[in-house]
């Protein structure tokens, strides 16, 4: 068991695409994928970790899950007058993962550690389309590692908060408009990594034995890139203009509020409804420091404007038998980007999303989950004149199939 | 447990494979030629539809073609092959041109022309290149350097005449004229572009408006220009085909003009001197202008980037510049003989080498390194002259019109297009080639996607744009 666990992290290491609005990923839990990612205002089990803190201490038993989802996402691009799809992402697969460990402290007390990434972004539009010389490759990553504790009041009222250490990494690949004399362009990497902290509260409350409430806010965590290193190849004759040298740059992972609702009309079915805010506001602008001029300058910085966004959730979950439970859900995810804004980082756009998923118990103790996220997002055309970005116009989708395993004890 | 577990992760990884081929579209309009037909397109004009750039004639040049870089979106609407003059592919350097070798510690480009693998045959009686013949039928029937004034000017394509003329025709008694008029036949033309009055003011421009009389340096008279476009053009509307016109750019604007004044100016304030004299037209008259008139929107004064190598030398005694053109006059390169000539020059322009160059009448700058106002002037009237024409045939016969002029006026200050940034400006805007007056490749598919619109708009076309990306800009010394 454990050699597996060290496996799968092994192999999700890397980055997951963003799927959601800006750069966030909300494949948190694969029951909860296959709900539309609601659970807020549920008892959703060891992934209460993330979804409300205040609610797992209402967890019966102890319990460890991991999952991953594998993240297809794919971004056609057509520039302006082209009269043609010009280019294509060629993104590898994300591997977003979540791992949840809950232990009963007592009947009121839970403690529990999380690590997931809530925040990612891959696009690889690769050296020759035109826009190489905004973006070729972007990945960005976080992982986030949450030890919690979640204390229940009552049996109707719990809270419950983590503190949440992130380790980021960033690496940016862009083509520099200056050509060797064999026509080659230059090429600059950024790559660097930060840590951060930030907390995780939320409240559960359980009026009846048909409905629950909860809220929950994420807080913003800004991942500080110190000392990355950046990395320009030119022709030699423009080395001096482009040096090698360190940078550093702020990336802020916004805060999210959430407010979630749910409802068990029978004893088989659970409805429940998601509110997310995401305070993208905080994103303002992408800004490198660097420590040696580059290029005559430096910095670089280039205006994002993020406005907040929310995302409606809605799912279901039916058990159809004692050991089957089928799920569905939707959402409608409003994008933070404004007009003017688009980049090839993350084209964004309002976002609509379909899920399926099964749970399913194959013992007492070991629980296997599934889902299926389809993401489609609107075709969206823009100037990106405020941003650095390239118009044009882009349209996205993804499929996300994944899978969690569940150790009851 | 175990096999389950590895149904389902079969199963996943077989549903991702499945999805990994469901790619997102978007549904963009259809390219179309509209009103126009693009099945046989011939483009006519001098250098900048050659696809000389960087004071040169070469293959990658040619496949960079303005034409080229048309006809390329042509096709997507209809459009046929379009045949061009190329230079063979183990002679690409064709006539040759600059290439950047370095920078100077003040940050100055250096250029050194480029000498091998030349598409040269031979020599004409004056010593002058010959090229590589290509008779065969064109589709680009563009003639690097040639004036409106020279289309039915016998013998301009012996080798007595345009070099790139003589390689395109097999018979030296041939005019332009006649020869479009032949090629256009061939090739049973659909379409046509125009872009030819440039040479009829550039040669007085870059010369500093010193050899006026000389025939090659002179401006086009207005009426004569008017006379040889409108045979030009019937030709090519002869069964009413459909077309593009485009207007001459501003000769004074392109970095050729703009980059040597503001370093000049700097020397000038540095030393507190308020102005220069220098000798205007192709005379010895002197004229005198203030510092502050280099670069000026009105009465301003600009140096052709030839006059780099004798700035350094302002305000000192010498007579490099005047020696540089007995060398180039004299009948003999005897140093007794040339010494002749120098004596005879200088004498010709009253020039003491032994006063302060540019800065006194004695010793004045000499008129083909300055610009000035009544030069300009000059200019200007022929271009707007040229230009109304051009704009009148093009609404006489129907024609799409796309005014150059005004589109490089426009650019000025310069533009961004797929995060990088575009300006007139030498060497780092991109736009124009190491010689300051002909655009790089790039700068050449930014012009064919002003000249599409034009197209677009005027014959309800749909031409898809060129992706500006794929053409070069200026190449850089060293690989990397």
């Amino acid at each position: 068991m454990k050699s597996r666990i060290l496996a799968l992290l092994g192999g999700t290491l890397l980055s997951a695409s963003a799927m959601a609005g800006g750069y966030q990923v909300n494949l948190a839990s694969q029951r909860q994928i296959g709900m539309g990612h609601t659970g807020t205002g549920l008892v959703t089990g060891t992934s209460s970790i993330f979804f409300n803190p205040g609610a797992m201490s209402y967890v019966r038993e102890n319990g460890v899950t991991i999952g991953a989802s594998a993240l297809f996402s794919k971004i056609a691009y057509s520039a302006p007058e082209s009269n043609e799809v010009t280019a294509r992402t060629d993104n590898p697969v994300g591997t977003p993962f979540q791992v949840y460990a809950v232990y009963k402290i007592n009947d009121k007390l839970a403690a529990g550690l999380g690590v997931y990434t809530p925040f990612g972004s891959t696009a690889k539009w690769g050296q020759e389309w035109s826009g190489r010389f905004g973006l070729e490759e972007l990945s960005l990553s976080a992982i986030f590692f949450q030890p919690t504790l979640s204390y229940a009041i009552t049996d109707k009222i719990g809270i419950g908060a983590g503190l949440t250490y992130v380790k980021g990494s960033v690496n940016l690949q862009r083509g520099i408009p200056v050509q060797d004399e064999a026509g080659n362009y230059g090429r600059a990497e950024l790559d660097g990594d930060g840590t951060s902290l930030g907390y995780n509260v939320g409240i559960y409350f359980k009026p009846s034995e048909k409905l629950s409430l909860g809220i929950n806010y994420r807080s913003r965590v800004d991942v500080d890139v110190e000392e990355g290193d950046a990395t320009f190849t030119v022709a030699p004759s423009l080395k001096s203009r482009f040096p090698d040298t360190k940078f550093g740059a702020s990336l802020p992972l916004p805060a999210t509020l959430s407010v979630g609702i749910g409802f068990m009309p029978t004893e088989a079915l659970t409805i429940a409804v998601d509110v997310n805010r995401v305070e993208w506001s905080a994103y303002e602008s992408l800004r490198f420091d660097y420590k040696d001029a580059v290029n005559g300058s430096n910095f670089t910085e280039n205006a994002r404007n993020y406005e907040d966004a929310y995302i409606y959730r809605i799912g279901a979950e039916y058990k159809a038998t004692d050991a089957l439970a089928l799920r569905a859900g939707a959402y409608y995810d409003s994008s933070p980007v404004q007009d003017g804004y688009l980049t090839p980082e993350t084209p964004d756009a309002d976002a609509r999303g379909v899920s399926v998923g099964l749970g399913y118990s194959v013992s007492d103790n070991i629980k296997l989950d599934a889902s299926f996220l389809y993401i489609n997002k609107k075709e969206r055309t823009d100037a990106s004149d405020k941003s650095g970005g390239i118009g044009g116009t882009y349209k996205a989708v993804a499929y996300i199939p994944g899978l969690a395993l569940t150790y009851n004890f | 447990m175990k096999n389950l577990f590895y149904k389902t992760g079969t199963l996943a990884l077989f549903a991702g494979v499945l999805l990994t081929s469901c790619d997102p579209d978007i549904d963009t309009p259809s390219s179309s030629a509209g009103t126009a037909d693009f099945t046989s397109y011939v483009a006519v004009g001098n250098s900048l539809s050659a696809g000389y750039a960087d004071n040169g004639l070469t293959l990658p040049g040619q496949q960079a073609s303005l034409p080229a870089i048309l006809a390329r979106q042509f096709q997507k609407a209809g459009g046929g092959e379009f045949e061009q003059p190329l230079f063979p592919e183990d002679k690409p350097n064709g006539s040759g041109y600059l290439r950047l070798t370095g920078f100077t510690p003040q940050g100055q480009p250096i250029t050194q022309p480029v000498t091998t693998d030349l598409a040269v045959r031979g020599q004409n009686e004056k010593g002058a290149p010959l090229y590589t013949k290509y008779t065969e039928n064109v589709n680009n029937l563009a003639i690097p350097g040639i004036k409106t004034a020279d289309i039915k000017t016998a013998g301009y394509g012996s080798t007595q005449g345009n070099a790139y003329f003589e390689r395109l025709t097999d018979n030296a008694a041939q005019t332009y004229l006649q020869y479009v008029q032949a090629q256009a036949e061939a090739a049973n033309h659909t379409f046509f572009s125009v872009w030819i009055a440039e040479n009829d003011v550039l040669g007085y421009a870059t010369s500093g408006g010193a050899f006026e009389t000389d025939a090659r340096y002179k401006i086009t008279p207005i009426a004569d220009f008017d006379a040889n476009f409108k045979e030009l053009l019937d030709v090519l509307t002869a069964d009413k085909q459909k077309g593009v016109l485009i207007t001459v750019p501003d000769v004074t604007s392109v970095p050729f003009f703009t980059t040597l004044g503001p370093s000049i100016k700097q020397v000038l304030a540095t030393n507190n001197i308020p102005g220069m004299v220098a000798i205007t037209g192709s005379g010895r008259e002197r004229t005198q202008f203030a510092a502050t008139q280099i670069g000026a929107a009105e009465n301003g004064i600009y140096f052709p980037l030839t006059a780099s190598s004798y700035a350094p030398l302002i305000g000192q005694p010498t007579g490099k510049y005047w020696r540089d053109l007995a060398k180039q006059l004299s009948p003999s390169q005897d140093p007794l003989v040339v010494r002749l000539t120098l004596a005879g020059v200088l004498a010709n322009y009253g020039i003491d080498t032994t006063a302060m160059f540019g800065l006194s009448a004695g010793n004045p700058l000499p008129s083909a390194l300055v610009l000035d106002p009544v030069e300009q002037a000059k200019i200007k009237t022929a271009t707007e002259g040229y230009n109304q024409i051009i704009k009148a045939q093009a609404t006489a016969r129907d024609l799409a019109f796309f005014d150059a002029n005004a589109y490089f006026k426009s650019i000025q200050g310069g533009f961004a297009a797929n995060n990088v940034a575009y300006s007139p400006a030498f060497i780092s805007g991109n736009l124009f080639s190491l010689d300051g007056i002909h655009p790089t490749p790039r700068g050449y598919a930014v012009v064919a996607n002003e000249v599409i619109d034009a197209i677009n708009s005027k014959y309800n076309a749909n031409i898809p744009k060129a992706d500006i990306t794929q053409y070069d800009a200026v190449l850089f010394p060293g690989r990397q």
